[in-house]
């Protein structure tokens, strides 16, 4: 009997879709030793989005968070990166990207994986590389777009590439569901016949509501892994139920390895939180037709809305939203994916708000049109680069990182004796930024009860100033 | 109903039903085994009032007393006829560096092309750079470094020179 394997993304994806990644590590503590006993193969803990919002917005050294949550799982875990841009927007130079790998290797990351939001594996080559002399399995992965361009041949040539590489796993991501059974009948069968020996494995999100039955299209064509998540953070932008794709997976006839004790458990935990935070569980999405137009991935539309709401043109998202599959067309296919699915929706909101295309187009879309971040999945429109006037000196044809020189040894030079955490967040963040990282963390709790959460949301409550709970031979009264 | 632990759909439960009575006073709930009662503090929450009698007892400030300057955004800015004025392409925050430990791109003063960059406008977490397009003379840099500028806000004022 095959066996289906599961990579669970609660602890990072899901929260990102449905929480704009502001789950923090003490909410995470109690319930680690359940997610450790379900059986997933893989736990994804880090990506990009969720390495900057503990900075930024959280206030957690997310490296911290790394290195505990990899202490307390027996299960591998699993990091990701954006390639040559590790967790940002911008390109660092390879010895930036080397020391990233060791040191996440260091903290206990077992699986090392990385894409490019291009499709340009050459950026992908510094992170492979040192990934593996720093003893991690590589995971590849290519991101699934709907374009002209973006054939099932031209996945096979990024699946060949990927071989090429020497990587340990490879998978599909679909950063927005976009996939459909149909389509990954055809895909699917390609990129495994491609990727050889290679296990291949499918992350795909639920807007469309189409991906748990896409889920059984990869298994039948023989995928090895599915990324989900826990149940009340699966669904809408997320990624599909472990619970439902387990269910769909063994009426296959496929074996999995996952404790569904465990699984309600955490689920339990999970729908509880959401909860006494406040933040939504994830609901099945409806199918709508017009993602397949904007293309907007899970963590961008709450994002993109909460933007519009700060800026007061909450108004203008229709406008926007119709506006950004001509944004894509004319930049050249960009994957509607972080970061250039913050330039597709950026240029889409400039070109509204000023009511005319490509008045001001920001820096960084100018170095993208330029092939500063890598090559293009297509040529961009003469209208927009007619209005760009790219100079011949702006143009970039090698690999990106070549271009950059290394960091480290004035990082090294300017911060003094600082361990390589901290050297890497000094390349990454102002020291304006890192100043709250630096003040000691809250107790963290590894274990909770469904009675010790309902004392401390009691007392919580400023409004109650006396409370008594009664059950099964046990007594408690509380009063201020 | 044998001893057993409470479970989380128990605690969801109860929390759902705390949160809509919570315009009582008293709350009883006994669910098979499991009893919980609770009071809430008076209808008027005492750390309210307290606050209310300290701001009775506060002192008026002197700048209350001598009555607010008006806002500086209220009365619109008037700019010398003929001034070329450089406006923000989006709602976002205005830089007047490249980075924050490099120096300002432009000076009151000095003297602009068409394309020197004055500023970045930070829209949506992209730099945009802002070019004067015009040549003159930085007559006025209006807005603060750091500052969220509306669309369409004046933020330098170029005094346009002959080329």
């Amino acid at each position: 009997m095959k066996q289906f394997d599961f990579v669970d993304v609660t602890l990072r994806d899901a929260h990102q879709c449905l929480w704009s990644t502001r789950m923090t590590t003490a909410m995470m503590t109690p319930i680690l030793e359940e997610i450790d006993r379900v059986g997933y193969a893989v736990i994804n803990i880090l990506g990009g989005a969720v390495f900057d919002v503990c900075v930024r917005y959280l206030h957690e050294d997310p490296y911290a968070r790394v290195k505990l949550l990899c202490s307390r799982f027996s299960t591998p875990c699993d990091a990701l990166t954006r390639g040559q841009s590790l967790y940002t927007f911008e390109l660092f130079p390879d010895d930036i990207v080397a020391l990233n790998a060791q040191v996440l290797a260091k903290l206990g990351i077992k699986v090392f994986t990385v894409y490019d939001a291009l499709n340009d594996n050459r950026n992908l080559e510094s992170s492979i590389k040192a990934g593996r002399e720093a003893g991690m399995q590589i995971n590849g992965w290519m991101t699934y777009t709907l374009s002209p361009v973006h054939t099932d041949d031209y996945y096979v040539e990024r699946a060949k590439e990927l071989v090429k590489l020497g990587v340990d796993f490879m998978c599909i991501k679909d950063p927005t569901g976009l996939l459909t059974p149909e389509r990954g009948r055809t895909l699917f069968p390609a990129v495994v016949k491609a990727a050889g020996t290679i296990p291949v494995q499918l992350h795909s999100h639920c807007q469309s509501g189409l991906a748990p039955k896409v889920y059984e299209v990869a298994m039948q064509s023989g995928f090895t892994h599915g990324y989900t998540a826990s149940e009340p953070l699966a669904n809408g932008a997320s990624l599909p139920a472990t619970e439902e794709i387990s269910e769909r997976a063994q009426r296959l006839g496929f074996k999995t390895s996952l404790d569904k004790e465990a699984l309600k458990e955490v689920a339990d935990y999970f729908r509880w939180l959401c909860v006494r935070e406040g933040k939504p569980c994830g609901e099945v999405a409806r199918y709508d037709p017009a993602l397949y137009e904007h293309q907007i991935p899970g963590g961008m539309i709450s994002n993109l809305r909460y933007q519009l709401e700060t800026m007061k043109l909450s108004h203008r998202l229709p406008e926007i939203l119709e506006e950004v599959p001509r944004v894509r067309r004319d930049l050249g296919y960009p994957i509607v994916v972080s970061p250039f699915a913050q330039y597709v929706v950026t240029q889409a909101t400039l070109n509204v708000v000023q009511g005319e295309r490509y008045k001001t187009v920001p820096d960084e879309i100018r170095k993208y049109a330029a092939g500063y971040y890598g090559r293009l999945a297509a040529q961009p429109s003469d209208e927009f680069l007619n209005k760009l006037d790219l100079k011949p000196g702006e143009i970039v044809t090698e690999r990106p990182g070549e271009h950059i020189e290394p960091w480290i040894p004035r990082l090294r030079k300017e911060l003094g004796p600082v361990s390589d955490e901290d050297l890497l967040l000094a390349a990454f963040y102002d020291k304006a930024l890192l100043e709250p990282l630096k003040k000691p963390g809250p107790e963290y709790r590894f274990r909770t009860t469904p009675l010790h959460e309902l004392v401390a949301w009691l007392g919580a409550r400023r409004d109650i100033e006396y409370a008594q709970i009664r059950f099964a031979g046990t007594e408690m009264t509380f009063s201020v | 109903m044998p001893d057993r632990d409470l479970t989380y759909e128990d605690l969801l439960q109860i929390v759902e039903l705390v949160k809509s009575a919570s315009h009582f006073s008293e709350f009883r709930l006994k669910v098979g085994d499991i009893e919980v009662s609770m009071r809430r503090a008076d209808a008027a929450p005492r750390p309210a009032s307290i606050q209310t009698q300290r701001s009775i007892e506060a002192p008026r400030g002197p700048e209350e007393a001598a009555g607010a300057p008006p806002e500086a955004g209220e009365v619109p800015r008037e700019f010398p006829p003929g001034a070329f004025l450089v406006r923000a392409p989006m709602v976002g925050t205005f830089y007047r560096a490249p980075a924050p430990d490099k120096p300002p791109f432009v000076e009151v003063g000095q003297a602009v092309e068409p394309d020197t960059t004055l500023c970045i406008i930070e829209v949506m977490k992209l730099m945009n750079s802002i070019a004067a397009g015009t040549a003159g003379k930085v007559l006025e840099i209006v807005v603060e470094n750091g500052e969220a500028v509306e669309y369409g806000e004046v933020l330098m004022v170029i005094e346009p020179g002959k080329r």
